[in-house]
C-alpha cells in the first residue's frame, strides 16, 4: 500500500513537472500581432528611399522594421498609423527597451510622394525612419509579395485617393515577413506584442 | 405651520423662475475641436470634432470655410475587409437633437492649401464655419493641435 501512495505521488510530481515546463516553454500570447507560420523572405526589390537613393529588399536587414503602405496625401488613416507606431516606440524607448524597432513607410502613390516629400514626412514620426517610393510597378509587385493591396481611385475634382491595405507588417532582422498587425492599430497592444515578437 | 407653507410657496416659485430663465441650448455646437497643421511638404491635413444638433430639425451641412485653409471639405475614412478607403462627402447630415462625432478613421474635415505662406509661422488658431447653403449654420475659433489622438485604425 505505502508503495503503491509513493508511485502515485511520484507520477503525479512528474507530471506536474511536464505541465509547467510545457506552460513555462510557451510564447506569452499576443494581443494583435498575428505571426506568420513561417517567416518568409521579402522578395527582391529595386526601390528608392527617401534620400532617392536606390535600395533593394538587403534595406531590410539588420532590424526589426514596422512596414505600413500608404501615402502622404492622406490627412487620417496614414498619419494617424505612423503616430500610433511612433508613440508605441517612443513608450517601448522610456520603458528602457534596447531594441527598437524602425518605421518603414512605402507609398502606394509614387507619383506624388516622391524622396524629398517622403523624407519630410518620415521624419515627422521619428528619427532613422525609412520611406521608400519609385516605380509604381515596382512597388505593386512589393506589394502583391506581401498580399498588400492598393488602387487608384480617381475624384471628382481632378484629384485621386488611394485605397489601401491598412495592415503592419513585421520584418525581422533577417529581412524576414514575420507577423502582421491588422487595423485598428492600438499603441498598448504595439508596446505589449513588439517585445514579445522580437525574442521570438 | 404659516411660516412653513409661506417658505415652500418661496422656494416653488424661485425653481419656476429660475426655469424660465434657463437660457436655451444653442442650435448646433462643437466640442472637442481638434485642427492639425499640414505635416511638412504637405498641403493637407485633418480636423476633428463633434457636432451636436439641440433643434427639432435635420441640419445639413454643405459647406465649410475656414480663415486658414483656402479649401475645406468634409470626408469619410473607411476599413472594410483590412482596407482603407477615404471618400468626399456632399453633405453631412446632422439628425434632430443628436450628436455626430467626425474623428480618426472616420467623418473627418481635410483641410487643404492652407493660406499662411511657406516662411510664415502657421496659426495657432483656426475658425471653421459651417454651412447650409448660403447659410451659416454654426462658427467654430479653434486652437492648432500638436497631434491628434492617435487611438485610430
Amino acid at each position: 500500500m505505502k508503495k503503491i501512495v509513493i508511485t502515485v505521488l511520484l507520477g503525479t510530481a512528474l507530471l506536474a513537472g511536464v505541465f509547467v515546463a510545457t506552460k513555462t516553454s510557451e510564447p506569452a500570447p499576443l494581443r494583435a500581432a498575428r505571426v506568420l507560420p513561417v517567416a518568409n523572405p521579402v522578395a527582391e526589390f529595386s526601390l528608392l528611399d527617401q534620400f532617392g537613393e536606390n535600395i533593394t529588399s538587403d534595406v531590410f536587414r539588420g532590424q526589426w522594421d514596422l512596414v505600413f503602405f500608404g501615402f502622404t496625401h492622406c490627412p487620417d488613416i496614414c498619419p494617424m498609423t505612423l503616430q500610433t507606431l511612433s508613440s508605441a516606440i517612443n513608450t517601448l524607448a522610456q520603458n528602457g527597451a534596447t531594441e527598437l524597432p524602425r518605421i518603414v513607410l512605402v507609398s502606394v502613390d509614387p507619383e506624388r510622394d516622391t524622396p524629398d516629400i517622403l523624407r519630410r514626412y518620415v521624419e515627422h514620426f521619428g528619427d532613422n525612419n525609412l520611406g521608400i517610393t519609385g516605380a509604381l510597378t515596382d512597388i505593386r509587385s512589393f506589394a502583391s509579395a506581401t498580399g498588400i493591396f492598393f488602387e487608384k481611385t480617381p475624384e471628382n475634382n481632378g484629384n485621386y485617393s488611394v485605397d489601401h491595405s491598412a495592415a503592419v507588417l513585421a520584418i525581422n532582422p533577417d529581412g524576414e515577413f514575420a507577423a502582421l498587425f491588422g487595423a485598428p492599430h492600438v499603441v498598448a497592444n504595439y508596446v505589449h506584442d513588439l517585445p514579445l515578437l522580437m525574442k521570438r | 405651520m404659516r411660516r412653513i407653507c409661506l417658505a415652500v410657496a418661496v422656494l416653488c416659485c424661485t425653481f419656476v423662475l429660475s426655469a424660465c430663465n434657463r437660457e436655451p441650448l444653442p442650435p448646433l455646437v462643437a466640442r472637442n475641436v481638434a485642427i492639425t497643421m499640414p505635416l511638412p511638404g504637405r498641403q493637407m491635413s485633418a480636423g476633428y470634432l463633434s457636432l451636436t444638433n439641440n433643434t427639432d430639425v435635420d441640419v445639413n451641412i454643405t459647406a465649410v470655410t475656414s480663415d486658414a485653409f483656402r479649401d475645406v471639405q468634409i470626408h469619410e475614412s473607411t476599413l472594410t475587409n483590412g482596407i482603407a478607403r477615404m471618400r468626399k462627402i456632399d453633405s453631412l447630415l446632422l439628425p434632430a437633437n443628436s450628436t455626430v462625432v467626425l474623428e480618426g478613421g472616420g467623418k473627418h474635415l481635410m483641410l487643404m492649401n492652407p493660406k499662411a505662406r511657406p516662411n510664415e509661422a502657421p496659426p495657432t488658431h483656426v475658425s471653421l464655419t459651417f454651412l447650409d447653403g448660403e447659410e451659416t449654420l454654426l462658427s467654430v475659433d479653434a486652437s492648432v493641435a500638436t497631434n491628434v489622438s492617435t487611438e485610430n485604425p
